[in-house]
């Protein structure tokens, strides 16, 4: 972790709740009193902690038990049953899939991220005549439920002749989308206009203004759009699923599904199979967020704003 | 955050399946002009289906069945449950699947909407004998005199009792079969134990509302015309079946207990109700026969035969079919498919691999229910073998027996309303809302209107 | 680099509004009339990319949609008008009712829950000295759980009888609900369940705090202002942006949920049967009208009603909150 960021939150962290408090409560010294906000503190975060840990803990541990076991609400797999991942792993072409999912879910990701960024900082930095029922109008996209547009989408995709590729699935994130832009927006619009201003007299373009001085200062928000986009075209089944037709060009989620509907038959759920297939789908997920979640702080942080 | 494109990863709810269209090889949608030529040329079409998938030998063997027939050809097959939306998507855009593999409740509603075709000249051109197959089961996919689909599976409902429970009431198996429902009232007040947040056992779990029409035809009662277009909730014998099925579960305390203490258990795990003897009997569907077979074949169980009140057996059919979309470019090819699929030699050969494959894993192998009468008494004498547990081999039996009783609601416009409406207005009466004279009346109201609208639409 | 933090503007002035009105107030002053033009043009590049997808992807399926509403179409044939007859069904329906009750009260439920717990989380991560990566990763965890996974398992955490929810409540002498099968429970239960998944409003926080000038906090702890007071009139100015935000977007997409809902209690034969109304959501019952029943003329009609409701709702959220804003500042 950057040190800058250990530093910043350093700050305020250890000491916070107590510190600047008036000994409130008479007969404990200010020491004990400290040690008991201290302990308090740490045991919420413990419990926070637990509570969070559990169902994936579940998760993982039920995914490594035989079926006849998977609801019986231990936490330790007896007997350990790690063949569901060797049935899943041979059921299915996991590699191909992986492969597709990470193609599709970075172009997705990518293209949202820049395309949204792009649209909101017009919005946020720019004053025009139309800019409050525009606004208004990219909000009311997301107003819609989807399950009434998802059918002309398709017939729209389908006249363009791809509908059956992989294009429907990333292709619509090249025009931003409305709860990015909202976002962004906001993380924009706390950017003190003193620094364009000051920009912009000397000389700077308007791509410039966006490039160098708005994007570097975005970045935690940029990052959170990223990873938001990445985890749910990572994990998206519908689109995949009405798109889709050759297994060649299935994502992890579309072909889990086959996988799965494979192995619950007859009405039977063979949920060890569906939990192994959920971990595996999920864990280059948290990988991926743990390497990439430190971007969250060092934004800000690096570019040499909270620092300073 | 949670909108809805994160539905899930593997999504149990709608299953969605895929279609692999050949006639697209992938990428580029659209096409398939060029293998309509191929089609005339007797050559080998590949065919795509939808809703279908390939758990095990039964579905592997019968599809290459098909493709090394002399018409057949290749299938491609993306596996999968039938899915509502992925379907209705690709029809509407005039690129389906050649065959559909759905349930038979569903085949009316799609028929109605033109969604799937008629397969009258189909099966005439095809030589496919009718009769071969079960009544009801051809019932459920007939609409208006026309045939839309072909029956596959054949799913029904077991009396499933718990030998501890019943010998701990002071029963015997015979009294707790009994089709008699004053019998059934007393041997379900014996065998419950507790009730509401205490209880223990469910006494007799008549599995309302999904087996509403098999306790209703077990009275004599009609819930809808045989045409599919009158609905009759409201018929007195429909009323008392579901009085006498609701005060079942009563009897165990409040509807929400009775319910969480049903869903409490690892039905499908070791510890289900009858390994832990915490349910007295209950009419399920013939696969869980598997699941026990598969976890705990020892359990302690005893199938019975399902009796109307004259004592006579009686069941509820379901299962699947094969259809042939609207805009679908292979049709006779999809047609001689369905044909191949649920022939009789066809089934006997897979359910021969499923046998051999199940016994080799040291499991037990207790027939394959189809649409197919003479498909089924060839894999009686030919393919089931008894397993040697006598639990298993009785329930077989039974299983065996039932297969002529069944009884099915027939194909309606409006299958998925119909069936909601009856539905409710048992949680309703279930829950304490209303009393079944009401929640039927209601259901009646609900069901008719659903049904005439759709006829209106259809004209 | 300016440092703007330290020549920042007062923490309360912080520009959270998002009226034309506040924007025109903050860009009064500066530009000649040239620059109007010339900021008009650039303002259209930036937008753009969204413009175009708009047209191309998105305004042809709304308005499709809205065609429809006004037509009898079961997806498979031609539609056919039936002028205002949806939109008088909608009226009598009583299961529209029931879901729109349903939707409301776990909106209620739901936003202000998961916007609380979210900041308190945010800010817990926000103080952490140590294991701020594990804990982060940690908070946004259940998000990445597939909800598949999270509806099999909350019906066993939930389960009246045999459930862990329950039995931990009992351990402190209280005897839990049947919260997956009581219709009175249903609706508590699916609140908590989704609480579990606040990780990714809880990381947009964190993003937000992150963003408050140190100095800002240095110079009000100088002035005497204890935790709290800080709390009050630094962080929470400084992120209202963000809060109004999630206060909308989470409105919406609650006000839309599905997912989660539609796994536990209407996706598998098992439990679709014989819950009931009580968890029918609008989108779910959107869902069955549109592909079910196949009624897509009246679930189009449904979706516009929704689309009605959630406008006007948010109307009134960006009028109060730009209220709100304008007294903090005044």
């Amino acid at each position: 972790m950057a040190t800058s960021v250990g530093g910043s939150a350093g700050a305020t962290a250890p000491a916070v709740p107590v510190h600047r408090n008036p000994p409130s409560r008479p007969g404990m010294s200010q020491r004990q009193h400290q040690l008991l906000t201290r302990g308090l503190w740490s045991l919420s975060i413990l419990g926070a902690s637990l509570l969070l840990l559990y169902p994936f803990v579940w998760l993982v541990s039920a995914s490594l038990k035989p079926r006849s076991q998977v609801f019986d609400n231990s936490l330790v797999p007896n007997p350990f049953a790690p063949e569901n991942y060797v049935t899943v792993w041979k059921a299915a072409p996991l590699v191909t899939w992986m492969v597709n999912s990470v193609v599709v879910g970075l172009v997705a990701a990518i293209a949202v991220t820049v395309s949204s960024a792009v649209v909101a900082f017009g919005f946020a930095y720019f004053r025009f005549r139309w800019r409050g029922p525009m606004f208004a109008l990219v909000l009311g996209t997301m107003m819609l439920p989807g399950a009434v547009t998802m059918v002309p989408t398709y017939l729209i995709w389908d006249r363009l002749g791809l509908a059956s590729t992989q294009v429907p699935l990333w292709a619509g994130n090249l025009f931003g989308s409305a709860f990015y832009i909202f976002l962004l927006r906001q993380f924009f619009l706390t950017l003190p206009r003193d620094l364009f201003e000051a920009a912009l007299i000397d000389g700077a373009s308007y791509p410039r203004l966006f490039r160098s001085i708005a994007l570097p200062l975005a970045k935690p928000a940029l990052v959170i759009v990223f990873v938001f986009e990445l985890r749910a075209s990572w994990t998206d089944l519908v689109k995949p699923l009405i798109y889709l037709r050759d297994p060649a060009l299935y994502t992890i989620p579309r072909g889990l599904k086959a996988v799965i509907d494979q192995f619950g038959k007859g009405g039977e759920s063979q949920w060890e199979i569906v939990l192994a297939a959920s971990v595996l789908t999920t864990l280059p997920m948290i990988v991926l967020f743990f390497l990439g979640q430190r971007h969250f702080v060092e934004g800000i942080a690096t570019t040499g704003r909270g620092g300073a | 955050m949670g909108r809805s494109r994160s539905r899930s990863v593997v999504g149990a709810g709608t299953a969605l399946t895929a279609v692999t269209l050949a006639a697209c090889g992938g990428v580029g949608g659209g096409g398939g002009g060029s293998d309509q030529a191929a089609s005339s040329s007797g050559g080998k079409v590949t065919i795509s289906t939808m809703g279908f998938g390939l758990p095990d030998e039964i579905a592997t063997v019968r599809v290459k069945t098909y493709e090394n027939s002399a018409k057949g050809g290749p299938v491609k097959i993306t596996e999968g449950g039938f899915d509502e939306q992925q379907f209705l998507a690709a029809v509407a855009s005039g690129n389906p699947p050649d065959a559909v593999h759905l349930d038979r409740a569903k085949v009316g509603t799609y028929a109605a909407r033109g969604a799937i075709v008629p397969m009258d000249d189909c099966i005439a051109k095809s030589g496919i004998d009718m009769s071969q197959y079960r009544k009801p089961g051809v019932q459920q996919v007939t609409l208006d005199g026309k045939v839309y689909a072909i029956p596959e599976f054949y799913g029904m409902r077991l009396l499933i009792s718990d030998d501890a429970v019943v010998k701990k009431a002071g029963l015997t198996t015979k009294q707790v079969a009994s089709g008699d429902w004053d019998t059934i009232t007393m041997v379900n007040d014996k065998m419950t134990q507790g009730s509401g947040r205490n209880l223990k056992v469910i006494g007799y779990d008549p599995r309302i509302p999904e087996t509403l029409p098999l306790w209703a035809a077990a009275n004599g009662g009609q819930m809808l015309s045989a045409d599919g277009k009158t609905a009759s909730l409201g018929d007195p014998k429909v009323v008392e079946a579901l009085t006498f099925t609701t005060n079942l579960v009563k009897r165990a305390g409040k509807y929400s207990e009775f319910k969480a203490t049903r869903e409490g258990v690892d039905f499908f795990g070791k510890d289900n109700q009858y390994a832990t003897d915490t349910v007295g009997a209950m009419p399920i569907d013939d696969f869980y026969l598997n699941v026990l077979a598969d976890v705990s074949p020892k359990a302690g169980f005893t199938v019975s035969p399902i009796l109307d009140r004259q004592g006579k057996q009686i069941n509820y059919s379901g299962g699947s079919s094969w259809a042939i979309p609207k805009g679908a470019k292979h049709p006779e090819e999809a047609c001689e498919f369905a044909k191949v699929m649920t022939a009789a030699d066809t089934w006997v050969a897979a359910a021969k691999a499923r046998a051999e494959a199940l016994r080799a894993e040291g499991g037990y192998y207790l027939g394959t229910n189809t649409g197919n009468k003479v498909a089924d008494e060839r894999i009686r004498t030919e393919v089931f073998k008894p397993t040697g547990v006598p639990a298993l081999d009785n329930g077989a039996k039974v299983l065996q027996q039932a297969q002529d009783s069944a009884v099915t609601l027939p194909a309606t416009y409006a299958g998925s309303e119909f069936e909601k409406a009856y539905t409710d207005a048992v949680t309703r009466v279930l829950e304490g809302s209303q009393t079944p004279a009401q929640a039927l009346k209601q259901a009646q109201g609900e069901a008719q209107k659903a049904l005439d609208a759709a006829a209106k639409s259809r004209q | 680099m300016t440092a703007p933090a330290a020549s920042g503007p007062p923490p309360t002035s912080v520009p959270v509004a998002t009226s034309a009105r506040a924007g025109s107030r903050r860009a009064r002053g500066w530009g000649g009339a040239g620059r109007g033009q010339r900021e008009g043009r650039w303002a259209l590049a930036f937008l753009s990319p969204w413009v175009i997808g708009f047209v191309v992807f998105t305004a042809g399926p709304m308005v499709a949609s809205l065609v429809l509403s006004f037509t009898d179409y079961d997806l498979v044939n031609s539609p056919r008008l039936v002028g205002t007859q949806n939109y008088h069904d909608l009226v009598s329906d009583p299961r529209l009712l029931t879901s729109m009750r349903n939707t409301v009260i776990y909106t209620v439920l739901h936003v202000p829950l998961a916007m609380l717990l979210a900041l308190g989380l945010a800010l817990v991560l926000n103080r952490l000295a140590r294991g701020q990566g594990f804990f982060r990763t940690l908070v946004y965890l259940p998000v990445m759980t597939p909800p598949v996974a999270i509806g099999a398992m909350f019906l066993l955490l939930l389960n009246g009888r045999s459930g862990l929810v329950n039995e931990v409540l009992s351990w402190v002498g209280i005897t839990g609900p049947a919260w997956t099968t009581d219709p009175a429970w249903i609706k508590p239960g699916l609140v908590l369940m989704s609480l579990w998944t606040i990780g990714g409003t809880a990381v947009i926080y964190l993003a937000a705090l992150k963003d408050v000038p140190v100095q800002l906090h240095e110079a009000a702890t100088l002035d005497g202002a204890n935790a709290w007071q800080r709390f009050r009139n630094v962080t929470l100015p400084m992120i209202s942006g963000t809060i109004y935000f999630t206060l909308i977007v989470n409105t919406i997409a609650s006000l839309q949920t599905f997912s989660e809902v539609y796994t536990m209690y209407f996706g598998n034969a098992a439990t679709a049967s014989s819950s009931g109304d009580a968890a029918l959501m609008y989108a779910v019952y959107l869902f069955q009208q549109a592909f079910q029943f196949l009624h897509m003329g009246y679930a189009s009609a449904m979706a516009w009603l929704l689309f009605l409701i959630i406008l006007l709702i948010t109307v009134v959220q960006v009028r109060v909150a730009r209220r709100r804003v304008y007294y903090e500042g005044g």
